[in-house]
C-alpha cells in the first residue's frame, strides 16, 4: 500500500495532509538533542532503532534488538538511576501497545527527566505493515495523560521540535506521540549487543564495571 | 509484626551485594521482604511493576545507569518474563538478582500454580540462567548475597529460588492455604 493510500484509508486517522516521515522525524530529534551532548537515547527494536542509526549513530544510543515493548521501561529504569540526565526513548505505537502498563508505572513514579517519543505510524512497520489499534482510534496521548504523564501529539516537524524543546526543559515525565509514516529503513545498527551496551554506558559516564581494568 | 528470618535474610543479602533498587510484582511471602525493606533499608528504592516483563525492562535500564537491580517475582511470573530475559538481559549481558518466590512446590494447594512451579528450574537451565535455592530460613540471606555477588561480578542474571517450605513453613507442613 502506498503511503498516500495508507494515510487516506478508513481509520487512517490523518487525512488531507502529509504526515512526517519517521526518518526525517528521527533526524529532528537527533539534531534537537545535539547541543545537549551525550544524552541517552533508547530505541525500540526494528525500524525505530534502524532510523536512529541512520539519523546519526552516537555512543549514547542504546539500540534494542529484541524485548519488544520494553524501550519505555528501559528508559524509566535509566531515568531512575540517573536523575542527573534527561533520558529520551524512541518507541513505536505497536511496541508501546504491547506494554501499556509501562505508562501506568511511568505515570505514578513520575520521573521528571524521562521523555518517551512514540513514533505512531498506525502499523507494525517492521513486520509488514499490519494495522495497530491506533489505526482504529486508540489514542496513546490520552492514555499517557490519563496515567499521569505530560502528553502531546505532534503532527508536523515544527510541532515535534516544539514538543522536544518543552520536554527537554520542563519537568516530565513526557510522552510525545508523533504521527509519522513509514520510512523503509535501508541500514541497521551494529548487531553486537554487548558492544552496544558498553559503548552506551561509557558514553553516559557509567563505564561497565570490569571493562576498564584497575590499578593495583 | 515479627520479621521472618528468611525475609530478613533476603533483604540483608541483596543489600550486602550492593543492590539499592528492587523492582517487583508482589506475592504473599514477598510482602514480608517489602515490609522489612521499608522499615530497615531506607536507601533501597522499591518499584512495583504492572507485569514481570516490565520489571525486567526497568531493571535493565537501572543497570545501564550504573545500579545493581533486583527483580522479585513469583514463579508464575517467570513465564511473563521470558522474552525480556532472553532477548534483553542475556544477549546484552545485563545482570540482575532475580528473587523468585516459589509456588507449585511442596505445600502448594492451588493446582494452577503447579505446572510453572515444577518447570522453573528446567526453564532457567534451558535459557542459561544460573539458579540456587534457599534451603532454609537461616541460609536464605547468604544464598541471596552470594548469587547476587556472582551475578553482578560476572554480568549474568542469576536467580535465587525461595521455596514454599522456607517462606510458608506452616502451610508446607499442614497442607493448608497461605
Amino acid at each position: 500500500m502506498s503511503v498516500a493510500a495508507a494515510r487516506d484509508r478508513p481509520g487512517g486517522g490523518v487525512r488531507g495532509w502529509a504526515r512526517m516521515n519517521r526518518l526525517d522525524a528521527t533526524r529532528c530529534v537527533v539534531q534537537a538533542l545535539a547541543p545537549l551532548g551525550d544524552v541517552p537515547i533508547v530505541a525500540s527494536l526494528g525500524h525505530p532503532a534502524y532510523d536512529l542509526f541512520a539519523a546519526g549513530d552516537r555512543a549514547a544510543n542504546f539500540y534494542t534488538w529484541g524485548s519488544m515493548g520494553l524501550a519505555s521501561s528501559i528508559g524509566l529504569g535509566l531515568a531512575m538511576a540517573r536523575p542527573d540526565l534527561r533520558v529520551f526513548v524512541l518507541d513505536g505505537d505497536g511496541s508501546l501497545l504491547m506494554n501499556l502498563g509501562s505508562l501506568a508505572t511511568i505515570g505514578w513514579t513520575r520521573p521528571p527527566n524521562l521523555v518517551v517519543i512514540v513514533w505512531d505510524n498506525q502499523e507494525y512497520g517492521t513486520t509488514g505493515g499490519q494495522e495497530t489499534a491506533t489505526a482504529h482510534g486508540a489514542d496513546l496521548e490520552a492514555a499517557a495523560r490519563a496515567m499521569g504523564a505530560a502528553a502531546v501529539t505532534a503532527r508536523s516537524p515544527g510541532a515535534l521540535d516544539d514538543a522536544i524543546a518543552r520536554a527537554a526543559a520542563e519537568a516530565g515525565p513526557w510522552v510525545i506521540v508523533a504521527k509519522v509514516t513509514e520510512s523503509a529503513p535501508s541500514v541497521k545498527p551494529p548487531l553486537d549487543c554487548v558492544a552496544i551496551k558498553q559503548r552506551f554506558m561509557a558514553a553516559i559516564g557509567r563505564a561497565e564495571p570490569g571493562t576498564e581494568g584497575e590499578a593495583r | 509484626m515479627t520479621h521472618p528470618k528468611w525475609a530478613a535474610g533476603v533483604c540483608a543479602g541483596l543489600h550486602a551485594a550492593g543492590s539499592r533498587h528492587v523492582v517487583y510484582v508482589p506475592d504473599n511471602p514477598l510482602s514480608h521482604v517489602l515490609r522489612i525493606l521499608r522499615e530497615r533499608y531506607p536507601d533501597v528504592r522499591t518499584t512495583i511493576a504492572t507485569r514481570e516483563e516490565e520489571a525486567f525492562g526497568i531493571a535493565a535500564g537501572l543497570y545501564l545507569g550504573g545500579a545493581r537491580p533486583t527483580v522479585m517475582l513469583q514463579s508464575s511470573g517467570l513465564g511473563n518474563s521470558l522474552n525480556a530475559i532472553t532477548s534483553l538481559l542475556l544477549p546484552y549481558r545485563i545482570p540482575a538478582l532475580i528473587a523468585i518466590s516459589m509456588r507449585g512446590d511442596a505445600g502448594e494447594w492451588n493446582e494452577a500454580q503447579v505446572p510453572m512451579g515444577r518447570a522453573v528450574r528446567a526453564i532457567c537451565d534451558a535459557i542459561g540462567i544460573p539458579h540456587t535455592t534457599a534451603e532454609s530460613a537461616e541460609s536464605a540471606g547468604e544464598t541471596v548475597r552470594l548469587m547476587a555477588q556472582t551475578a553482578f561480578a560476572t554480568r549474568t542474571a542469576g536467580a535465587c529460588l525461595l521455596p514454599r517450605r522456607v517462606t510458608v513453613p506452616a502451610a508446607a507442613s499442614a497442607g493448608g492455604r497461605a
